[in-house]
């Protein structure tokens, strides 16, 4: 650590003495024809003449040469490359203004690591950059949710998180964090992601190998996006512009969900109470619910209904489709609106930069979420050298909940498929929740409160609201020290606060339930409420702060075709969090009142009896992680064609447990590229530029909640001792590591003559080691059946290639393309003691297989061997002989060696394709997503689930029946009483396995321009109208059940379609 | 130039800033609650986590015995594979493999036992310390004595001074090191480690502890007495029968009891028990609807309080049993004092002490007895005689106590002859006495990862 500050200090003081002696000085700056921006990164060389220079971020560019007249060539990507003729001695800024190549593709050419802003042509790594325009493409309300499919490498995984995760090229751990790193300018964003607005962004960029990334360190494994938000420049007049869209939200399909029918699903319960499989049930003394099917039953059974009138009431149930109740009287048409405002300006010394946003969503359960952002920031420039910049992000938003959506209404278990939220009047409708219906009618004859349970009222009494509000503020330095040398400070600091409040008050059936269970009704006096009437109130108040404080010194110069930029500094890091829950019983709103309960004794149960304590919502949280870090970074760049780069970074973090000494980790990398377009054998090629980029390095992955020792954790006060209790929370874990990832990147970036096609081919080779993983261990160990551990290493082979294309011009009429391809698929190269057993992964969440030479999530099957002709009992080989042994066939004898192997879990190839077609003022651009390479396990009737839980499938209707059937279908007959191990079978056999691979039409977006000088009646300089449709849904997939494959949960349903309708104007 | 100084401080400045003080400010816990385990308060906490050390008894004796029985439909009801293939004594596959089971319990315990006494180690016992010191000692030890009784009960043959030493005993850890490879111990080396676990817990435990959640000197005797009738080593158990009950609160009169309770025997009233613990629940025992035999409800005399106190009719026809000394609906598997009787006067009887067997037996008795209904005091003439009276008390005072199978399996080696039999559907399922599926199998993901022996069914 001290030889590193010693080093970069050494070779400041050498590039400071390298301070060329010249005899005349040229100034200048060039800005772009669009918007008078600066250009930063522009190449700026002599024609005849060793010389080169490089405007800086704000466009300025000084050059100190020996001769008075000279020529320049000013190039730069995606822009017509200039000649000047200049003469030193005229002493006046020489302004160059670019013309962009191709008006209509657009280019961010500077990309932003969060330590540095660099130009492409100067770096390199591996990034890759969404602009403004492409990124407002989509209306989402996030601004990862406009990432997805635009991205290039970057893809949302479904597989592994149901809710979806982003992903920078594919798997890089097994156990450890998956999402990459979020840097919000300069620094990583520590609250939620949902704080900020969308409309602040201009552009976003993906650090995707070791060379981009690794400056990050420990925690870039993942990859880093920084998002960068809209500044403004000196000397710029003030703009304003706004942006105002609703979105309509279509109610979402619910037939996509394979649910069971309502006379099939009779059918089984007629099935089972024939069985008898009630029969224990009704006698239960906790009273368990029972369906009304099955009370009918009974009834009939017990002669007091007549098999007519059973079968009358059999007749209505069955016509009625939950799907339908959900759907008429839970889902409405949704509808999100956005407004956002932006203001900046500049002067000589000042700029600064105000923007507004507001959201008000109504979702299609109408849950209500609304937001306010604010960001404010400002420079100031005092003296020539000294910047000095402050900027403050606020954002307040509350989320309230809404209605139950499909799925969420349980009764005691899965709700059944007949249920009725109201009568043919509108009237709500009671169902059945936990208890007989007839019990709880008739206990405590009147005077315990209402039992029953009203779907259509129950929402109306739970009230789940989060407020959030969280302030960013940032101030920094930058100081000039000597030429090329500037020293940076900055500090953020970030605090946000989140408060859920969720009464459920006396009228709600959660209140009225624990009441009643607690409610004593001694004979011949009053009632007694060990439980208060009135609501329950849970509060969670989450606290979260972060400091930030980095020091860093640059170095940027450049002289007779040698260009240097380095950057050294360290920083700290800490992000703390609290969180404090409270449960109020007997609460009352309106006059703020609340009862006391006695935690301490037990109370019995009024149903049956049983004894219990009453629960303590009562928890204390508190987290701290902390990191300090030390990192340097550095290119070089001779004649304009030959950069070599390198940085290092070393971090420490407070990983409990580990001496101080073994926290600091070191993370390198190194690189090259190669201007060949620039070289004189390449002239005239087809190519106008062409560059050579080749990577190595690594970076490093952690998760704090690991510890190397044995730790326990105080989990409460236990009831009974009474004192505080604990559980052990880590085992003693000597070798315990980071993750380290190194990554080798050859890429190539190219340009053809007019621009008609750009892009880049990159292939990557990702080294994952001491990955943690689940080691299998013999749980006589006493600490379960696994272990954490640095138990895995993978390495995996990928290839990213993004092309835009000017397709064809026709005058008025442009058609442009944009193709993002990616393939990575990652194998296992070791995986510690992976013995468990098989049973355990073939399940339908995809489950990590960590077989050696296939990837980290694989899917696997049990080998299928048809259904049996006389039972319909599916079939399996042990052995190599059919087997319908199922506790044998799903047991610990069975290896991966016995299954199949199918393919990824995950997708192995992915990307999307844009088009753009534009005529005039109108442009309409459509873009397809697609994943292939990949396999899932479809869902289906698992017949113990069925019986213990009420869980169907619309396969039931299909299954095997009768001998023959087995010729038609994989679906096993059902039996009863059901074996888990026969579903286990049939749920992990191969039948069951489809290819993921599909193509889904992501969004369409319309947009109309109008600009002043074209539309003289215009108030203002240009307005943009704008039309979108996002979803729009899948074009192709290969499953023949046409099931989606980023949606396969059990209750999982498609994102509804959404249209929006938007104006953008640009004020001044 | 003139201001280099003042430049070159801003650089150091800069570099510094960030690593100043940074061993300190690493020092910070990630997680408030967090701890290394290494004060005696860590180590009570740990052993005071109820949840796993007082809950987690092992069903699956009572599963295999025959206390209860299920109804043709309740039996097809059952929703898990390894409970119903282990109601009807299957030979493999009994025992979850995919989920928590009781070999995972024990050794869960038993961990967190050595990691106190591995712990204890490294804290000198002082003046100040002491009585903390050997409590938490003492409690440690017991945990792991009792765990490992448990165990045996279920997975060991019966101990038997033949051929107790090559017998196929429980591999014994004695170390927090997970890596550490199971090999099975001998039966006679299982049972050393348990009666010596439990003597030396009985050493440091305190006679009086905080909470009936915590093992005292009464409990560690009371396993003690049990352990050695498992080893049907009568005057050993006799002893620690009679050094528990010396230090036990006496038995609880029945006649105090509130018939009109849903769970008469409530936690307040309940002296007789020593150390709480809980059988794991499981669905098959589901206290809810259990159906207790008609022949052992029916061995319930009138006037034996026990008979209206215990049991509550089932809609079935059968009746339920709500007489747990968890004062609920758990089954109590802990230590209590009318088992400690009934071990005093088995024991008495077996060295033909009768009439101070017989004693003991209406001690109990007259407090299971209604006062306003005259009780005939129990008498037998032979050994033989104040066995069969004592056994029969036995079984019907300790229903659901996890304490059935050991007696089957150990009366069966004194030539009892008890065979159990389940019927569903007409179909008969037999485990004839003394079948090889009275040892149970390891779980077979145990075996697999091991290497270990499985026993022989």
């Amino acid at each position: 650590m001290i030889n590193l500050k010693i080093l970069s200090f050494n070779l400041l003081c050498v590039f400071a003495s390298l301070n060329v002696l010249a005899q005349y000085k040229l100034t200048g700056r060039v800005i772009s024809a669009t918007d008078s921006s600066p250009l930063y990164g522009v190449s700026v060389e002599g024609v005849g003449i060793s010389l080169t220079a490089m405007p800086n971020s704000e466009g300025y560019f000084v050059i100190y040469t020996k001769a008075q007249r000279y020529t320049l060539k000013f190039s730069h990507v995606g822009y017509v490359t200039k000649i000047l003729t200049v003469n030193a001695l005229d002493n006046k800024q020489l302004l160059v203004v670019l013309e962009p190549l191709n008006q209509h593709l657009e280019e961010v050419n500077i990309v932003s690591s969060g330590y540095q802003k660099l130009p492409k042509e100067r770096l390199t790594g591996s990034f890759s950059t969404i602009g403004t325009k492409k990124f407002n493409e989509q209306v989402g309300v996030t601004v990862l949710s406009r990432l997805e499919g635009v991205a290039n490498g970057l893809f949302t995984d479904r597989t592994t998180s149901a809710s979806g995760l982003l992903m920078v090229r594919g798997l890089g751990t097994i156990r450890g964090p998956k999402g990459p790193l979020i840097v919000l300018d300069n620094f990583p964003y520590e609250g939620s992601l949902d704080n900020l607005n969308p409309n602040d962004v201009e552009s976003v960029t993906i650090l995707k190998d070791a060379a981009a990334s690794s400056i990050w360190g420990a925690r870039a494994g993942n990859g880093v996006i920084v998002i960068t938000t809209k500044k403004s420049n000196f000397n710029e007049a003030v703009k304003i512009d706004f942006n105002i869209n609703a979105t309509i939200i279509a109610k979402p399909d619910l037939f996509y969900i394979k649910q069971m029918s309502s006379p099939d699903f009779i059918e089984v319960e007629e099935f089972l109470f024939s069985k008898g499989k009630y029969t224990a049930e009704f006698n239960a003394a906790n009273k368990p619910g029972q369906t009304p099917i099955v009370e009918l039953l009974l009834q009939k059974q017990n002669n007091q209904l007549s098999q007519a009138s059973y079968d009358a009431a059999k007749l209505q149930f069955s016509a009625i489709d939950i799907r339908n109740e959900y759907n008429k009287y839970m889902y409405a048409a949704g509808l999100n609106q956005q407004y956002a405002l932006n203001i900046k300006g500049g002067e000589k010394k000042h700029k600064w930069n105000i923007s507004t946003g507001y959201d008000r969503n109504y979702s299609t359960l109408n849950d209500r979420y609304n937001r306010f952002t604010a960001h404010l920031k400002h420079s100031y420039q005092p003296v020539k050298d000294l910047d000095l910049s402050v900027g403050l992000l606020y954002t307040q938003s509350r989320n309230t909940s809404g209605r139950p959506g499909y799925g969420s209404i349980l009764s005691r278990s899965v709700l059944y498929p007949y249920a009725r939220f109201a009568d043919d009047f509108g009237n709500p409708l009671s169902i059945m929740k936990l208890y007989r219906t007839g019990y709880i009618e008739t206990a405590g004859n009147g005077k315990l409160l209402d039992w029953k349970y009203y779907p259509l009222e129950d929402y109306k009494h739970m009230s789940n609201i989060q407020s959030l509000s969280d302030i960013l503020i940032n101030a920094g330095a930058s100081y000039q020290i000597f030429k090329g040398i500037s020293a940076d400070l900055k500090y953020q600091y970030e605090r946000q606060y989140t408060d859920i409040k969720n009464l459920r008050d006396e009228q709600s059936f959660f209140a009225r339930d624990l009441i009643n269970q607690y409610t004593q009704l001694p004979v011949g006096q009053p009632i007694k409420y060990i439980i208060p009437k009135g609501g329950i109130l849970d509060v969670s108040n989450a606290f979260m702060e972060s400091n930030n404080l980095r020091g860093q010194l640059n170095y940027n110069n450049s002289w007779n075709g040698h260009e240097i930029n380095f950057i050294a500094g360290a920083e700290r890091r800490e992000a703390k969090s609290n969180v404090e829950q409270n449960r109020t019983y007997g609460y009352n709103g309106e006059i703020l009142t609340y009862g006391n309960v006695d935690y301490l004794t037990t109370y019995p149960s009024f149903i049956t009896g049983a004894s219990g304590y009453i629960e303590d919502g009562r928890s204390f949280q508190k987290n701290a992680n902390r990191f300090v870090s030390a990192f340097a970074n550095g290119s070089y760049t001779y004649d304009g064609k030959y950069t070599v780069s390198a940085s290092a970074r070393r971090d420490a973090s407070n990983l409990f447990g580990l001496d101080t000494n073994d926290q600091w980790n070191p993370f390198w990398s190194a690189g090259l590229s190669w201007d060949l377009s620039k070289e004189s054998f390449l002239e005239n090629n087809v190519f106008s530029y062409l560059r050579l980029r080749a990577t190595y390095g690594f970076s490093g992955n952690i998760d704090q909640s690991m510890t190397a020792v044995t730790t326990i954790r105080y989990a409460g006060t236990s009831i009974h001792t009474p004192a505080p209790y604990a559980v052990f929370n880590n085992y003693y874990n000597p070798a315990l590591k980071w993750e380290r990832l190194g990554m080798l990147n050859i890429g190539v970036d190219f340009t053809t003559k007019n621009s008609r096609l750009t892009g880049s081919i990159e292939y990557f080779h990702k080294k994952g080691t001491d990955l943690f993983g689940y080691a299998e261990i013999d749980y006589t160990g006493g600490i379960g059946s696994t272990i954490l551990k640095n138990a895995a290493s993978t390495k995996g082979n990928g290839i990213d290639l993004e092309l835009n294309s000017s397709n064809l011009t026709i005058q008025e009429f442009r058609w442009s393309t944009n193709l993002n391809l990616s393939y990575f698929r990652d194998i296992v190269v070791s995986y510690l003691n992976n013995s468990q057993s098989v049973s355990a992964v073939l399940t339908n969440n995809a489950a990590i297989t960590g077989v050696v030479g296939n990837p980290a999530y694989g899917i696997y099957s049990y080998k299928w061997g048809g259904l049996d002709h006389l039972t319909g009992n599916p079939q399996g080989y042990l052995n190599g002989e059919l087997s319908t042994n199922y506790s044998k066939l799903t047991g610990s004898n069975i290896t991966y060696n016995d299954l199949n192997y199918h393919g990824s879990a995950v997708p192995t190839f992915y990307g999307s394709l844009g088009n753009t077609l534009i005529y005039k003022d109108f442009s309409l651009s459509a873009r397809f997503m697609f994943k292939m390479g990949y396999y899932f396990r479809k869902r289906t009737i698992l017949y113990n689930d069925l019986f213990s839980s009420g869980r169907g499938h619309a396969d039931y209707r299909n299954r095997w029946q009768h001998p023959g059937d087995e010729l038609n279908t994989d679906i096993p007959s059902m039996i009863y009483p059901g074996t888990n191990a026969r579903d286990n079978f049939y749920k992990g056999s191969e039948v069951l396995v489809r290819k993921g691979d599909h193509i889904r039409l992501q969004y369409i977006n319309f947009a109309y321009q109008m600009n002043k000088n074209k539309y003289k009646f215009l108030p203002v300089k240009s307005i943009s109208l704008y039309a979108n449709i996002a979803n729009v849904g899948l074009i192709w997939t290969a499953n023949k059940e046409k099931t989606d494959p980023d949606y396969l949960g059990e209750n999982a349903l498609k994102p509804s379609r959404t249209f929006s309708l938007g104006i953008r104007a640009d004020m001044n | 130039m003139i201001n280099l100084n003042k430049k070159l401080a801003v650089i150091c400045f800069i570099c510094c800033i960030g690593l100043l003080g940074c061993k300190k400010y690493l020092e910070e816990k990630t997680n408030g609650k967090l701890a290394v385990p290494t004060e005696l308060e860590d180590f009570q906490a740990l052993m005071d986590n109820v949840g796993t050390i007082n809950s987690s008894g092992i069903s699956a004796a009572e599963i295999s015995a025959d206390d209860y029985v299920l109804t043709d439909e309740e039996f097809d009801a059952l929703t898990d594979d390894y409970e119903r293939r282990m109601n009807i004594w299957e030979k493999d596959y009994i025992f979850s493999t995919d989920t928590y089971n009781s070999w995972r319990y024990v050794y869960n315990s038993i961990y967190t036992a050595n990691t106190v006494l591995i712990g204890l180690g490294k804290i000198p016992r002082s003046h100040n310390n002491s009585l903390t010191w050997d409590n938490v000692k003492g409690q440690a030890l017991f945990i792991r004595g009792n765990n490992l009784l448990d165990a045996a009960i279920i997975w060991c043959p019966l101990f038997d001074q033949a051929s107790a030493s090559t017998d196929l005993g429980l591999p014994l850890r004695m170390s927090t090191d997970f890596n550490e490879i199971s090999k099975r111990s001998s039966v006679q080396q299982t049972y050393d480690q348990i009666i010596s676990d439990l003597i030396a817990a009985a050493a440091k435990l305190p006679v009086v502890s905080l909470s009936k959640h915590r093992p005292s000197k009464a409990a560690a005797y009371g396993l003690l007495a049990r352990a050695y009738l498992a080893m049907r080593n009568y005057p050993q158990a006799y002893l620690y029968a009679d050094s528990c009950s010396l230090l036990s609160d006496g038995l609880m009169d029945f006649n105090d009891l509130d018939l009109k309770l849903k769970y008469p025997i409530t936690i307040n009233q309940n002296k007789e028990t020593i150390y709480v613990r809980y059988l794991k629940s499981s669905s098959i025992l589901n206290p809810t609807k259990i159906n207790i035999p008609t022949v052992l409800y029916n061995s319930f005399e009138t006037g034996d309080l026990r008979k209206d106190l215990f049991f509550t009719p089932n809609a079935n026809g059968y009746y339920n049993f709500k007489g747990s000394y968890t004062g609920s609906d758990g089954h109590f598997s802990g230590v209590a004092l009318n088992e400690i009787y009934l071990i005093k006067a088995e024991c008495l009887a077996r060295a033909n002490q009768i009439s101070q067997s017989m004693n003991v037996l209406n001690e109990l008795l007259l407090k299971r007895w209604d006062k306003t209904k005259t009780y005939v005091s129990q008498n037998a003439d032979s050994e033989q005689a104040a066995l069969s009276l004592i056994l029969k008390q036995r079984r019907m005072e300790l229903i659901m106590r996890g304490l059935r199978w050991l007696d089957i399996r150990r009366l069966n080696k004194e030539g009892a002859g008890i065979s159990l039999k389940r019927i569903y559907h007409h179909k008969e399922y037999i485990l004839p006495a003394n079948d090889l599926r009275f040892v149970l199998p390891i779980p077979e993901d145990v075996i697999a990862i091991s290497g270990m022996e499985q026993n022989k069914r």
